[in-house]
């Protein structure tokens, strides 16, 4: 087994000289490639800012966080940038995608920032949107496509650059339980099929459920980290439900 | 894609987008249109200047000019002749006399000066015949003829077939007057030169001034107005002890006209592309601070900041390839049409206009020379307006932006 993710003591306080609010306290996790884990804690537990740190989007004021063997609290702002274009694939909970491109147009961008061949491209895009089950909405633009459709070709986008790990920030939250379901059963195949690791963070018990290791923030600290024994096949009652 | 992408998100926003093209638009037409205006009035006046007050050359004794003494005359008027024949880029040529006096009426006098002329020379060189407008002019072959202009015969009461009175000095400094009869009135466009200039039949002037066949001047117009300086050389060198003078020279302040004008019209130009780069910076500005979170999410997803700040840059290039046709079109159509019909501006500044010798009537032209440089500077300040977006938009972070 890989490790994509190790971090070690790292912790993010913002405002240090006003209000300090410290978000992340004194965290350490270990993460091997293919996993499907939860973040979850209540509202301000510091989950966004965990999965930020993880992500290169926001520098940790101490410890180091090593992703797929790389330093990221070493890189530089232009480093950092290009590591996330290669290593990391992100999906948030709301207005996810460019407007005025197609569903399809917002998962190549992404293709092309990495300067992809135009044939691998194509490939690509047609085997994503088979696999999200959109291949009949390639051509539309978002507006056009329900919450839960759009957060299925930002799935498809954030899968796209072949990355080491996936982050997704509370990805449910906006969507109805059937549409939760959904994006959580592709989320899961991807995963399964792809060997992609993947964390999400939620409140939501139902996607919880679906994680093979829930790990819990409170105050900023990894209060629990659990892994569930896979009961297979998952047959909830949000599954049964669509 | 980055073209397409920056093409779409430049319609996203279609009244803003047409907004800020039309404004390009408008502020190139402005620039071309105040250039083109201009440029109608200066060519017409160099224009009135050349052909109908100073010619293009004069030639005059050094002394000639200091005080106007009747005695400084061309000394050798045979050799000024051979020399000007030796000149095939020499159109037209007038000799004149001239002599500074009072002219005095019933009613009162008036400082004048009084051009001794050879109707068929001056009318090719100045174009008298033309500027007549009562009476017949000097065509009629009375002795003591005299034309006056329209200014100085509404303040002397002046009309055709008036009795007046000269008085000047002649060559031996004795003063001398004579009694001549009005048989003309001439106007132009330059109030002050008709308030102050008479004529009169060289041969009766040169009697009183017992001049003889001599004269005080010369003045040529040239077939080409670009040999001024050529010419004046060559009449130099082969007249060294003449003073050949350019019509810069003999009209400064058309000369000072000229560069004063040109000056206005880069400060005006200035005044509109500050007004166009604000347009632009705002208008942008705001476009990039309302997808803050779009933008931070390119940035999360591994767009670097040269392609985000090529982004919101192209998307100021594409509004200006817009804009900028735009307003070369509509400023080529509108100054062309004007530059035939003329605008007429006697209603509000007419009368100041021909204070200084300008037309009321300007027929603008399309300042082709400068176009490149008025272009170079539209789209110069677009780009450079559109930098203050795009360094605000590569600003961005992705956890803040996101954040909102
Ligand atoms: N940029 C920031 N400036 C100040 N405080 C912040 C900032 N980001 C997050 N916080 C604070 O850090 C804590 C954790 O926030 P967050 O990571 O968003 O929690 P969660 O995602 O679990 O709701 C909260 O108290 C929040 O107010
Ligand atoms: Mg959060």
């Amino acid at each position: 087994m890989k490790t994509v993710i190790d971090a070690h003591t790292v912790s993010k306080t913002f405002n240090p000289n006003t209000i300090p609010v410290h978000a992340i306290n004194n965290v350490h996790l270990h993460m091997e490639q293919g996993e499907f884990s939860a973040l979850v804690g209540p509202s301000g537990s510091g989950k966004t800012t965990l999965l930020n740190l993880i992500g290169g989007l926001d520098k940790p004021d101490t410890g180091n966080i090593i992703i797929h063997g790389i330093d990221i609290t070493k890189l530089s702002p232009n480093e950092l940038i290009d590591f996330r274009l290669h290593n990391i694939g992100f999906v948030f909970q709301s207005f996810n995608l460019i407007p005025v491109l197609t569903a399809k147009e917002n998962v190549e961008l992404i293709m092309q920032l990495q300067n992809r061949k135009r044939a691998d491209i194509e490939k690509r895009i047609l085997s994503l949107f088979k696999q999200i089950g959109l291949e009949d909405k390639i051509d539309t633009r978002p507006s056009q496509l329900s919450g839960g459709q759009q957060q299925r070709v930002a799935v498809a986008r954030a899968l796209a650059s072949k990355p080491q790990l996936v982050l997704a920030d509370e990805p449910t939250a906006n969507l109805d339980s059937k549409s939760a379901a959904n994006l959580l059963d592709i989320m899961a195949k991807l995963n399964q099929e792809e060997n992609i690791t993947f964390i999400f963070s939620t409140h939501d018990v139902r996607v919880i459920e679906r994680a093979r290791r829930v790990i819990t923030l409170v105050d900023g600290q990894i209060h629990s980290d659990t892994a569930r024994v896979e009961t297979e096949p998952q047959t909830t009652d949000l599954a049964t439900a669509k | 894609m980055n073209t397409s992408l920056a093409w779409r998100n430049v319609w996203r926003n279609k009244m803003r987008s047409l907004l800020i093209m039309a404004s390009m638009a408008i502020g190139l037409f402005a620039g071309i249109f105040v250039l083109a205006l201009y440029e109608g009035m200066l060519r017409a006046r160099v224009r009135t200047v050349i052909d109908t007050e100073v010619a293009h050359l004069q030639i005059h004794h050094p002394k000639f000019k200091d005080d106007y003494d009747p005695a400084m005359i061309l000394p050798d008027q045979e050799q000024v002749m051979r020399s000007l024949d030796q000149l095939k880029s020499i159109n037209h040529i007038a000799y004149r006399s001239i002599a500074q006096g009072m002219l005095a009426t019933a009613t009162g006098s008036a400082g004048v000066q009084i051009n001794g002329i050879l109707t068929e020379q001056e009318n090719l060189v100045s174009q008298l015949d033309k500027k007549i407008r009562d009476g017949k002019g000097l065509m009629v072959n009375k002795k003591n003829a005299i034309v006056v202009g329209r200014k100085l015969a509404d303040k002397m009461k002046l009309k055709v077939g008036s009795k007046l009175v000269l008085t000047f000095t002649d060559k031996e400094s004795n003063i001398t007057s004579g009694a001549f009869r009005v048989v003309g009135i001439y106007k132009t466009n330059n109030t002050p030169l008709d308030e102050r200039n008479v004529f009169v039949n060289k041969a009766v002037l040169n009697s009183y001034l017992n001049l003889g066949e001599a004269s005080h001047e010369v003045a040529i117009i040239l077939h080409n107005d670009e040999d001024v300086q050529t010419v004046k050389q060559r009449l130099q060198q082969q007249l060294p002890t003449y003073a050949v003078e350019s019509w810069k020279e003999n009209s400064p302040e058309t000369d000072l006209m000229v560069s004063t004008i040109n000056q206005y019209s880069s400060i005006i130009i200035i005044i509109i592309m500050l007004a166009l780069a604000f347009g632009i910076i705002n208008t942008m500005l705001m476009s990039v601070l309302e997808r803050s979170r779009e933008i931070g999410m390119l940035t999360a997803l591994g767009m670097n900041r040269v392609r985000v700040f090529v982004l919101i840059l192209s998307e100021t290039v594409l509004l200006t390839v817009v804009g900028v046709p735009l307003g070369l079109l509509s400023s080529w159509l509108v100054v062309n049409y004007l530059s035939a019909a003329g605008i007429d501006i006697s209603s509000f500044s007419g009368a100041a206009m021909s204070g200084f010798g300008f037309s009321s009537i300007i027929y603008p032209r399309f300042p082709i020379t400068q176009l490149p440089e008025v272009m170079l500077i539209v789209i110069g300040t677009a780009l450079i307006a559109s930098l203050f977006p795009s360094l605000k938009a590569i600003k961005l972070q992705p956890a803040d932006a996101l954040r909102q």
